[in-house]
């Protein structure tokens, strides 16, 4: 399972990834969603962790971009608002969102469901 | 008792501003209701007096005039009656002489019995002569008839026997004489076929005169006498002198008609004055006959019916002030309470406004801090995870780092936490010095996020030398989040919003928020401060977010005003006192 992680809270993401990595998660980290598209373009991932409020290209518009390059992609959403509100309003095809702080077995249980 | 007394007081002195309600001073349209109640009143009742109080003055003038010439009127008939009267008394008795004279012989005249039987018969005829003598042409009395023994009497030297001998007639003054008692002498010239003449004196009785006179004095104000040319009473006067002493009005001037005219007497008190000098068609006269009429007296009458209207007109202006002002204090004080009202629903929309600001601030701090609590969480996992799966790590630079990354974390969290109690201490209402630039930066802190996620360049200009602001730091926070909200609302992505502050005159700063957005049509301007305005579609805007920045502006004592186009921008700029002079009641911080 080829996982993509994407996050502008640098050290949150490099922490998340470290701990996915040391739980044998094949994961790729960037920082922006101009990174992720460029990383997208040159491998295939199975599923991507997306921030949903991102400077520039935000969570949502990420996810539809990547979806164009791999339709068959999953994607998990990451935000740091409490509610679950304001995510649902803004995608209604995301297969699954998490509230950060995030509990790493609840993340590795849901990327498994994801990837099948 | 005091509330006893403003119970019974309350509806023509309502009490507008009662120590409870201060706090919705500065929500009221209208702050001083008194001057309004006081200016309503007078309108009122200027309005309702004035036709009431010149429809009365006119009456009062044109009836004082009616009256006037009324007076004047009768007062010239009983004058002119009076007038006739006394001259026909003279005339007919110097007449009778002439006849006599003209009839009878001398030498008859002075035959004593005949002369005796001539007086007998002009007293049954005439009445009012006293005696009858005939004076030779040398003044000496040639023969008398009557109750004095006067026969011999010389008369050559005496005034009226020399006017008598000038002008055949004479008519004397009233005076004592010999007898000393008030008579009136009469005298006829007869010439005598030998060249000589005689004289038919009579003695007239005054008595008979004043008789006549008083049959015309009509009412106790009212009275007639005869005076002579120097102004000597001649008959009894109740008010203007003593008989054969100087009379206290002037002498009138000679005119042939009667006159009357309003005049003053001594006392100076309103008078009718008449007066016609006596002429028989025979002889002139000495007397002037005098009519004064005390108008006091005379308008005593209309004086009661003045009176009556007095109090009528009185009374009618005592009614028209009790409604005028139960009506103005009823009217002002329902506009009071819808104003007071209305001023209730803003300052309970300021409440909510407040809680809605709280409430978005709770959920964008809750958005700050579960960032970093996220890169805690996962930062002390993954050290979590290498003291679990990893054994080497005792003395790891590496570990201790991430460990710092932890404290670091936690002195975010540390930092948030305080910015947002520093938010929250603005419901505790209190003056104090407040640093613009402080204060911008702490309301900008909360749409950095926002900014950087919708690229809008947020620009800050405040000089360094700007003194500080003696405010209420909660409520100019918020005012500031208010503005700073709408600009974010209006502004597209990849805009600019200019926040600039700068002195305006010794007094006073100004703050200019202006944006690059949407702008607003210049029709909704003179709109967008009113309560529930909002050019917002949907549900996105209450409309009370600048209508609580305008009232918040106004309790601080400063102005609010905006220039807008569409398509270009908006521009909001406040002016502040840098002192607040009047304190703000702690009931006005009372509403967090």
């Amino acid at each position: 399972m080829k996982v993509l992680l994407v996050d502008d809270e640098r050290k949150f993401a490099t922490m998340l990834a470290k701990r996915l990595l040391l739980r044998g998660i094949d994961i790729d980290y960037v920082y922006t969603g101009a990174e992720a598209i460029i990383k997208a373009e040159t491998q295939r991932y199975d599923v991507a962790i997306l921030d949903v409020k991102m400077p520039g290209i935000g969570g949502i518009e990420l996810e539809r971009k990547l979806k164009e390059l791999d339709p068959c992609l999953k994607t998990i959403f990451l935000t740091g608002h409490g509610s679950k509100t304001d995510f649902e309003a803004g995608s209604a095809e995301a297969a699954c969102y998490l509230a950060k702080p995030i509990q790493i077995d609840e993340l590795l249980t849901i990327l498994r469901e994801v990837a099948g | 008792m005091i509330d006893r007394i403003r119970r019974v007081f309350g509806p023509i002195w309502p009490d507008f501003n009662p120590q409870d309600n201060k706090h919705l001073d500065p929500y009221l349209t209208f702050t001083d209701y008194r001057t309004i109640w006081v200016v309503g009143i007078s309108v009122l009742v200027a309005t309702a007096l004035m036709p009431l109080l010149v429809v009365t003055i006119i009456h009062y003038q044109l009836l004082q005039k009616s009256v006037d010439s009324e007076l004047i009127l009768r007062a010239e008939r009983l004058a002119s009656n009076a007038r006739r009267a006394a001259t026909f008394f003279l005339e007919e008795r110097l007449g009778a002489l002439r006849f006599t004279v003209s009839e009878i012989a001398y030498d008859q005249l002075t035959d004593p019995d005949h002369l005796a039987e001539i007086l007998r018969n002009l007293k049954l005829g005439f009445g009012g002569l006293t005696d009858l003598s005939v004076i030779a042409h040398t003044g000496t009395q040639a023969a008398y008839a009557g109750p004095f023994n006067l026969e011999g009497r010389d008369y050559s030297n005496q005034s009226w026997f020399i006017e008598c001998q000038k002008h055949y007639f004479y008519v004397s003054e009233i005076f004592r004489g010999y007898r000393d008692v008030p008579h009136i002498i009469i005298a006829v010239k007869s010439l005598r076929p030998d060249g000589s003449f005689f004289i038919l004196r009579a003695t007239l009785d005054t008595d008979r005169l004043i008789q006549t006179l008083s049959s015309y004095e009509t009412g106790a104000h009212a009275e007639l006498f005869l005076i002579n040319r120097s102004g000597i009473v001649q008959t009894p006067s109740r008010h203007h002198g003593e008989i054969f002493e100087k009379m206290s009005l002037s002498v009138p001037v000679y005119s042939r008609r009667t006159q009357v005219a309003m005049a003053e007497d001594e006392q100076k008190q309103p008078i009718i004055a008449g007066y016609a000098y006596i002429s028989t068609q025979i002889a002139d006269t000495p007397f002037i006959l005098m009519l004064i009429k005390h108008k006091a007296g005379m308008m005593q009458t209309w004086q009661q019916l003045r009176s009556n209207i007095n109090w009528f007109v009185g009374f009618a202006i005592l009614i028209i002030l009790v409604v005028v002002t139960l009506t103005c204090s009823y009217m002002v004080n329902m506009l009071y309470r819808a104003d007071k009202s209305k001023a209730e629903t803003m300052a309970l929309m300021e409440q909510s406004n407040q809680l809605a600001t709280i409430g978005q601030l709770a959920a964008g701090v809750a958005h700050e801090i579960n960032n970093p609590l996220a890169l805690i969480n996962e930062t002390a996992g993954y050290v979590k995870d290498l003291f679990v799966l990893k054994e080497k790590f005792h003395q790891d630079d590496e570990l201790i780092g991430y460990i710092d990354d932890i404290l670091d974390a936690v002195e975010r969290c540390g930092t948030i936490t305080r910015q947002l109690l520093g938010f929250a201490r603005k419901f505790e209402v209190k003056i104090q010095k407040v640093n613009l630039k402080d204060i911008i930066s702490d309301v900008l802190v909360f749409h950095n996020k926002e900014a950087a996620y919708r690229n809008i360049q947020v620009h800050v200009d405040v000089p360094e030398d700007m003194p500080p602001v003696e405010s209420d730091r909660g409520k100019l926070q918020q005012i500031l989040v208010n503005l700073v909200n709408n600009a974010f609302q209006a502004l597209d992505n990849g805009c600019i919003l200019d926040i600039k502050a700068s002195p305006a005159g010794a007094d006073k700063v100004r703050i200019c928020i202006s944006d690059n957005g949407c702008g607003m049509p210049e029709d909704n301007l003179p709109k967008i401060f009113e309560p529930f305005f909002t050019t917002k579609e949907g549900n996105k805007g209450t409309g009370l977010g600048l209508a609580i920045t305008y009232g918040l502006v106004k309790k601080l004592h400063g102005d609010i005003t905006v220039i807008s186009k569409v398509d270009e921008g908006t521009t909001f700029t406040i002016t502040l006192p840098t002192r607040v002079i009047k304190e703000i009641s702690e009931n006005e911080g009372s509403t967090g």
